[in-house]
This record gives C-alpha cells, structure tokens and sequence, in this order.
C-alpha cells in the first residue's frame, strides 16, 4: 500500500508524541538516578553533560539503607504468592469445571466479585485480625493479604482455562490406563501452561507492586516490602532524589525484564482483563 | 461432569474443601468483620470495643467531611475514567497501523502500566520537586513562576489526575488494540465503497463493533478507579487540606490516625456498598451463565 506523505507524517509525529509522553517519566528517573549528585541541583537538561559511572546513588542506597532486606523481603513475599496463588486457584478452577459442585457459578461469581474489592476494606479487617493472632508486622501477613487479591483472579483466569480444554482428553488418557492424577498431571497441566504462567506473571505483579496492604500490615522496617520501604526514605531521607530515582529503577527493572521475555502471556492476560489496577 | 467417586476424587474434593475454606477465611471473613467494626467503637485494633449500633454511621454521614470525599472522589474518578478512555481509544487508533518501528513504541505505551504506584510517585514528584523539578523550572523558564504543585488545591487534584491517566491509561489502549483487531476488514472496504470518511467510519464501524467491549473496560476502569487509594495517598496524602481526600483515604485516615477504628470501619463499609452497586451492574449486564454457556 503506498503511503500519502501529509499522513506519513503526521502518522510519524503523533507516533513520537505517543512514545514520549509514555517513556519521558521512566526516562527521567533513570537518567536522574545516573547522574552525579551536583549536576542534580543545577538547572537540569534534557541530556545529562555526564554520568556517574562510580554509580553513587546506587552505591549509597544500598549501603546506607535498608534496601536489599526489603528487596529480598519482597521477593520472599512475591514467590511464596505465586506458590499458594497457583496451588489453591488450580485445585478450585479444575474441580468447578471437572465435577458437580453444588453453587459452582455462585464460587466463581463471588471470585469475581472479591476479585473487584476496594482493597482498604480488606486491610482494615485484615489488620485487625491479624493484630489478635499476633501475626500483624509480620511478612506472612503480608503474603496471606496479597492472597487475598492474587486467588480470586488466579480462579478467574484459569477457570476460563480449564472450562474450554476439551474433557475428552483427559477421558482417553484415563481411559489408557492413566489414573486422574495421572491424566491430570501428563495432560491438564501442560496444555493450560500458558493460562499458568499468565497467572503467574500476574500473581508476582500485584505482589511486587503492592503498596497498600504492606502499607497498613507492616510497621516495623525490617519487614516493609520495597514499595512501602522506598516511600519511607521520602520522608528520613530528606529528599536525596538521587537515591530515590536509582530506589525506583531498580523496582522497575525486574518487570521489564519480565515484560520483555514473557511479554505475550502479558498481553493475552491484559486483553483478557486480568489485572487489578 | 461427573461426582465425586474413586479414591483420587475423594482426595480431591478434601483438596477442594480446604481450598475454598481458606478463600473464605482470607475474603470473606474480614469483609464481614469490616462490618462487625463498623457498629462498634474502639480506639485501636487492640483496645477494647464498646457497641454503638449505627452510631458510626450517623456521625459520619452528618459530617460535611465525609460528602466532600464522596465528590472528591466522584471528580477523580469521574475525570480520570473519561480521559484514560479517550487517550486510550486515540492510541490504539494511533497504533492500529503499518509502520516501521511501530513494536517499540507499542512495548513503550505499555510500561507506565507495569509500574509500581510507589514509582509513578516518586516520579511525578521528582518532576514536579519545588525548587529541583523539572517542570518547575520549566515553568518558571516560561515566566509563569513556580507553581505550588502540592499547595494549591487545583493544582494538586490534577497533579494526581494526571499520574493516574498516565499509568492507568494503557489498560484501555492495549484492550481496544486487541479488539480493534477482532473488526472484520471487509467492514471497512465496505463503508468505505460507500462514501463513509475516516470519521464516518470511527462512528459507525469501529464504536458500535466495539461497544460492548468497551462498557466492560468503563465499568472494571470504574470500579477500581474508584478504589485507588494508594496513587493519592503517595503523592498528596488527601491534602492540601483535604482537596484530594476521597472515600479510600478518609476511611484510612479515621481508623489509623484518628483512632477511630469504628468510624474508619463504617466509611470503608459505606464505599463498599456504593461499589457493590457498580459491580451488580456489571454482573446484571454480563451474567455468568451465559459466559458458561459460551462454549
């Protein structure tokens, strides 16, 4: 198809207007967290005259703050979410579209519904309760509250999984001589991968994303996750943006990591609305 | 289908009993005790409770407070949703093309999303930092002086309007991108032997084919747009003096720093319920069953 030149262009410049309105902020906390500290009081430009490559900011972040206690905290969190996400959406999803279970539509549409809960309504209690098992402060209160979010939505998407891979699959494999479990592990499993991993990917976003339950749950700062950790040095760090842009960066790398190798199951899960946010 | 008959299902259905047993104590037990906190009063989480009925309820909503975040948060939501649509709508039109170099900034439009809220934050008020910031200095370049970002109420609420738009705003794109895909070319070829301009096609190919598709995208946008607490909460705590305070963060501020766990209770409760309308309307429009029976 040939391309008028009037439209080429405008369809050039609104492109770049598009990318940099969506990448001019990431940009700028990255640049900024690169930069040496006294070029950060001067009258700032778009290209920095130099960068730091002793990585000050980075180097002070980590050695004068808490940080890699609660990046590690934060890891511990996000994977013991995924874990329990999987094991208990998988149990509930297969079972609802495998067996006669009396209520089924009503556990799947109160899923849905828990799925679209204000998340404070949740933390308030939560806190209470936990505050009574003397539990609060504690990083499994944090994973249980992110559970919270991360089972509903594992549910969801994998009932819709579940619901559409054909029985008949499972019934030969048994039929073979495969036990369930058998069936269930050698041809379940593998066909709803992707629909796995997508629940995966998600179940770890929310969590290591998470600011609100971890902001109401922990108060001590050996067990704050990165975001509310990184949000408290605003405050005792009295404003070193220096160290605050590389606190931010390095939160953000792992997932554009992420997006850039499982990108696609992303999308999928985006397009199939799976994220709350 | 089937019941639940050899050894394996038994395991199973145990499986599947604890399961749901531990989904209703992590969900639906402190829903139910939100409630139960709403008609009490107490201090703290851990000091004793003394009943008071409705009581919460009646003081809260005799309070100006509490009608002021309820359209402050009808505002912010309302604006917030309007725009992420319309942005996103233009977007996906705006990427629904054949360009060179089209996948990196596709990749690019979707970042803002993957952000951890602490991050779009740090960087909006990095940007926005009273004598470091960009576009403060920016704006004093343009001789318009140094806003007061954070102090002046306008200002602050389209400060955290802006935030959310950016980083909520691909949601919308990536979903209408997906769907743009789904419309049928020969749609297009068609309207187009028949006159239509590219406007006239927008109207009467592209919203229409999309419209259920994107009532859904409204009312999830909605349902948790009007939950954010966390967006406002970093960037202005509610302030300047309560101009940006909706539901979210009042309910936090009454039970947390107030001690007024019951009170705190009683306006979480009541956003609750005022969301639970939305979600009925969106369970009323797209029954379960007829996802069921789809396949």
């Amino acid at each position: 198809m040939k391309v008028k030149a009037g439209p080429a262009l405008f369809t050039l410049v609104s492109l770049v207007l598009l990318g940099i309105w969506s990448f001019f902020p990431i940009y700028w906390m990255i640049i900024s967290s690169l930069r040496p500290e006294k070029e950060l009081f001067d009258v700032p430009t778009l290209i920095p005259k130099t960068i730091d490559w002793q990585f000050t900011s980075y180097k002070n972040l980590l050695e004068l703050t808490d940080y890699p206690l609660q990046f590690m905290n934060s890891i511990i969190v996000a994977l013991a979410v995924v874990v329990i996400t999987l094991i208990i959406s998988i149990i509930i999803a297969y079972v609802v579209t495998r067996y006669r279970v009396p209520g089924k539509t009503m556990i799947v549409g109160s899923m849905l519904y828990a799925y679209m809960f204000p998340p404070l309504m949740l933390a308030i209690p939560l806190l209470s309760i936990f505050a009574t098992l003397g539990l609060a402060d504690s990083l499994i209160a944090v994973v249980l509250a992110h559970c919270t979010l991360t089972i509903p939505l594992g549910v969801w998407m994998l009932w819709g999984f579940f619901k559409v891979m054909p029985f008949d699959l499972e019934e030969a494999a048994m039929v073979d001589g495969c036990s369930r479990a058998g069936a269930f592990f050698r041809v379940v499993l593998p066909l709803s991968l992707p629909g796995i991993i997508t629940v995966s990917i998600f179940s770890f976003l929310l969590s290591w994303t998470d600011y609100v339950f971890a902001f109401v749950l922990v108060s001590s700062d050996l067990n704050k996750t990165l975001p509310v950790g990184l949000a408290s040095l605003i405050g005792s760090f009295d404003a070193r943006w220096g160290e605050l842009m590389a606190g931010a960066t390095l939160i953000a790398i792992p997932l554009f990591f992420m997006f850039v190798f499982l990108g696609r199951y992303f999308i999928k899960g985006l397009a199939a609305g799976a994220i709350k946010g | 289908m089937q019941g639940f008959r050899t050894s394996s299902d038994k395991v199973l259905k145990w499986a599947f009993i604890a399961s749901v047993s531990v989904v209703l104590l992590l969900i639906l037990l402190p829903v139910l005790h939100a409630i139960q906190l709403s008609f009490y009063h107490s201090e703290s989480f851990v000091s004793n409770k003394s009943w008071v009925g409705l009581g919460n309820y009646v003081r809260i909503l005799n309070e100006i407070i509490f009608w002021k975040a309820l359209s402050v948060g009808l505002i912010f939501g309302c604006l917030t949703i309007i725009l992420q649509v319309c942005l996103g709508i233009a977007f996906a039109l705006f990427l629904d093309r054949n360009f060179p170099g089209l996948p990196i900034i596709r990749g690019l439009v979707i970042l803002p999303y993957l952000l951890p809220t602490v991050v779009v934050a740090l960087a909006f008020q990095w940007m926005l930092d009273g004598t470091l910031g960009l576009l403060t200095i920016w704006s004093e370049q343009l001789g318009l002086g140094r806003p007061s970002w954070f102090e002046n109420p306008y200002l602050a609420m389209t400060v955290v309007i802006v935030a959310s738009v950016w980083t909520w705003t691909p949601f919308v794109t990536v979903s209408f991108l997906a769907a743009l895909q789904t419309i049928p070319k020969s749609l297009y070829e068609s309207a187009k032997v028949d006159g239509a301009g590219m406007w006239s096609r927008f109207w009467h190919v592209t919203i229409p084919m999309l419209l259920p598709m994107l009532m859904v995208i409204i009312l999830l946008r909605s349902i948790w747009m009007f939950n954010k607490f966390d967006i406002i909460w970093l960037l202005t705590k509610g302030g300047p003096s309560s101009a940006t305070e909706h539901l979210p963060i009042l309910a936090y501020r009454r039970a947390f720093l107030q001690y007024d766990v019951g009170g705190g209770a009683a306006v979480a409760t009541l956003s609750f319920l005022l969301l639970s309308l939305l979600i009925l309307v969106y369970f009323y429009y797209y029954p379960l069953e007829e996802k069921e029976g789809s396949h």
